[in-house]
């Protein structure tokens, strides 16, 4: 149990800028296209002091509900006391990032559209569904001695015969 | 050892470690060329504005000419609406003096009424067709506009002054090229305060002395001055006004003539075709050795023809 519980403590490494990343942020990030509706994930930028996130939403990921001069209203999602509750924040756009969590996603959509659309014209039928990673199929091993050597095979004893 | 007894060890403060752990500044910063602190402040966007851009009239200076550009920017590079630089007046009539403040203003004014006619409002924000040197501005929905009249439907083409690397002194050519570009009809925010006649201690502005120095006043009394007293240096100065049949008091009719012609066709010149000269290789890089030869015979002709002054 800690003796301090001040806004930034024990944030020595989270709140710290990387190595030969100092210094100004850079203007595309200012120039960020953000929507109400955009997933986008919470990445403190330490040397903006102003809106700057808690600690406890660093890493997360939310959408984003308001949108200001400089600022961004995210919905985050946070564990309490066993339950998880939905927080609004608003924070800068330098701490914020465009989320790629859902890129995947929505282009698999478009693919899939596309897809279907090409099958409807055609009349091949299309399977859209994701197939796991599956076990890794059977293979020929090339034989250690070459071609035509014997191979010695092992196996270990019955207990049995030993005694 | 091969030191010297009198030089105190001194620890070597670019080693290894230095150079690793080194972070350069931005490229535009390290070329002394971009000042980030204010580049963030005019063009990033706000936020509840979404994509709208930020236009800002970029003033620049070099030995020869002076650049103006209307630029906004995206996130893979700014874009350019118009541009005008000085070296295109000798089309509208001014063949000297390319870099003064009257070519400033001159150079804003047809950025001014370029942009305009690109954007279909130039019937609608002719600006001052009579140069007196006042700022202007107008009240219109509870917002200050630069400009004399707001139209109904279309609003003025608001932008920035983008000044640089530059110190903001009263009477700064920039502040030129800001009222050309205010004076064609667009909407820049500024005050008189940065103008050449504004008095810093009485806090007034005398737009008269503004107004002459659009129209070179400044340049032709110089002229006139020197005429006088050292007309062989007047003569070396303004070689070029001389042969371009260009006398001090003919200059405010020019650059009246200048400002009608710019007015009248902002539009930009055609593009020339641009044919490369295929039979154009460049030249191999020396090598190393090739090098240190060229250097050691400098050297050496260097040395031979100290010896022949020391003979002699």
């Amino acid at each position: 149990m800690p003796h301090s519980y001040g806004t930034r403590a024990r944030t020595r490494h989270m709140f710290a800028k990387k190595f030969r990343q100092h210094g100004p942020v850079n203007l595309s990030q200012y120039l960020m296209n953000v929507k109400v509706g955009d997933y986008v994930d919470i990445f403190a930028n330490p040397s903006i002091h102003k809106g700057m996130p808690h600690k406890g939403y660093h890493g997360r990921t939310g959408i984003v509900f308001n949108v200001t001069k400089s600022a961004v209203g995210v919905r985050v999602n946070k564990l309490v006391n066993g339950r998880i509750i939905e927080k609004r924040i608003h924070v800068r756009i330098e701490h914020v990032r465009a989320s790629k969590c859902q890129k995947e996603i929505l282009q698999r959509k478009k693919d899939n559209e596309a897809a279907k659309d090409e099958a409807r014209k055609t009349g091949v039928k299309v399977n859209l569904k994701r197939t796991p990673k599956l076990p890794k199929a059977g293979y020929f091993l090339a034989a250690p001695g070459g071609d035509g050597a014997e191979i010695t095979t092992i196996q270990p004893l019955p207990f049995s015969d030993l005694v | 050892g091969a030191l010297s007894v009198t030089m105190p060890f001194v620890k070597v403060q670019k080693n290894r470690a230095y150079f690793s752990r080194y972070q350069v500044k931005y490229r535009r910063r390290r070329e002394g060329k971009t000042d980030y602190r204010q580049r963030k402040r005019l063009c990033a966007q706000d936020k509840n504005k979404y994509q709208s851009p930020k236009y800002r009239l970029v003033v620049r200076f070099t030995n020869k000419q002076v650049i103006c550009q209307i630029a906004y920017a995206l996130v893979d590079g700014d874009r350019i609406l118009a541009q005008a630089t000085s070296k295109e007046l000798p089309r509208y009539g001014l063949k000297v003096g390319l870099k003064n403040y009257a070519a400033a203003y001159c150079t804003g004014l047809l950025v001014a009424r370029r942009v305009l006619q690109k954007l279909g409002l130039d019937d609608v924000y002719e600006g001052n067709t009579e140069v007196d040197g006042e700022v202007v501005s107008t009240e219109y929905d509870k917002k200050m506009y630069f400009v004399e009249e707001v139209d109904d439907d279309k609003r003025p083409f608001r932008c920035f002054l983008d000044v640089g690397c530059k110190a903001t002194t009263t009477g700064n050519r920039i502040f030129g090229a800001l009222k050309g570009a205010a004076d064609g009809g667009i909407d820049v925010p500024h005050s008189e305060k940065r103008f050449p006649g504004y008095d810093r201690d009485a806090k007034e502005y005398d737009a008269d002395m503004h107004r002459e120095r659009i129209f070179g006043g400044h340049v032709g009394e110089y002229m006139e001055y020197l005429d006088e007293e050292d007309n062989q240096k007047y003569q070396e100065h303004f070689a070029s006004y001389i042969a371009a049949d260009v006398a001090p008091d003919s200059l405010e009719e020019l650059y009246e003539s200048v400002h009608e012609a710019i007015r009248e066709d902002p539009k930009p010149s055609e593009k020339s075709q641009f044919s490369p000269d295929k039979s154009f290789k460049r030249k191999a890089k020396i090598t190393l050795d090739e090098r240190k030869a060229r250097v050691q015979a400098k050297k050496d002709a260097k040395n031979a023809e100290l010896e022949a002054e020391d003979d002699e």
